[in-house]
């Protein structure tokens, strides 16, 4: 099989590469956003009104949707990144494939449902 | 230049590993209850009256912090990671590694002013 350069450091291969890109890509989305995150709340530091105003500036619909959007990114690699955790710490390697199944039913029962507190 | 290849390598060792799940642990704790807190308790409406309340106490300022420092461990030292994987030359590792200490610094005191900005 052709092996992109994504499979590369191929200790847990065998687990699912789909989760090993998932939790990559959503590792760097997570560091992005954080970065994004720190200087945004930042603007507590200008007082109330300039923080309200910020804040009310990115509560549009299409920042909502975002927002719902981390949320997933977050459930998905905190699940997964807990799975990876009792793989290496907890010898749970013998489990991997049915701890990726619960991660994953975990993140969607989390992520789906939270739809309505974002759109309402 | 001192160490330059000490400081590109470094990455190979095992702490740095260990950390990425210490880190892990204590951000699936904190992460998503910061996430809950912000969006499906209260109004739902972030805003700095809502903030400031939790932020002026010492104990939530001692967290946080310990939050700020986690984060950006984990993220950055994950985007060291994927870095590594995909770049083999010494001189763009080490333009990498000093663009990530730098950022990591900028964000470490940009994020401890916000979370001083709240007075007790
Ligand atoms: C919810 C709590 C989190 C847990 C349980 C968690 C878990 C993990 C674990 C176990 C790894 C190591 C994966 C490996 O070595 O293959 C990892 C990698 C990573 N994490 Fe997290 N993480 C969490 C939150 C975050 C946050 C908030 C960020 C961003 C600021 C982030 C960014 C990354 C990045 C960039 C990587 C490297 C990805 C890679 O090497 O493929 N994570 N995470």
């Amino acid at each position: 099989m052709l092996k992109p350069k994504w499979f590369y450091p191929s200790y847990k291969k065998d687990v699912g590469e789909w989760a090993w890109i998932l939790h990559r890509l959503g590792g760097l989305a997570l560091i992005f956003y954080l970065f994004l995150h720190i200087f945004v709340t930042n603007r507590l530091a200008a007082g109330p009104e300039a923080f309200n105003a910020t804040m009310k500036a990115l509560s549009t619909p299409v920042f909502k949707f975002l927002e719902w959007g981390l949320w997933g990114v977050i459930l998905f690699h905190a699940f997964n990144g807990i799975r990876l955790v009792l793989v290496d710490f907890a010898g749970a390697s013998k489990y991997q494939k049915l701890l990726f199944w619960i991660a994953f039913v975990l993140f969607l029962a989390l992520w789906i449902p939270a739809a309505w507190k974002f759109f309402l | 230049m001192v160490g330059s290849k000490a400081l590109v390598k470094r990455n190979k060792g095992a702490l740095s590993w260990f950390l990425q799940r210490i880190t892990a642990l204590y951000l699936f704790v904190f992460l998503i209850a910061h996430f809950v807190i912000m969006h499906f308790t209260g109004s739902g409406e972030v805003t700095y009256q809502a903030v400031a309340p939790r932020l002026s106490s010492p104990l939530w300022k001692a967290g946080d912090l310990l939050f700020l420092i986690f984060a950006l461990y984990h993220g950055l030292n994950g985007l060291w990671q994927v870095l590594e994987d995909y770049t083999k030359s010494r001189g763009l590792r080490l333009f990498f590694y000093s663009l990530i200490l730098t950022m990591g610094i900028i964000l470490l005191v940009v994020g401890t002013v916000t979370i001083f900005s709240v007075k007790v």
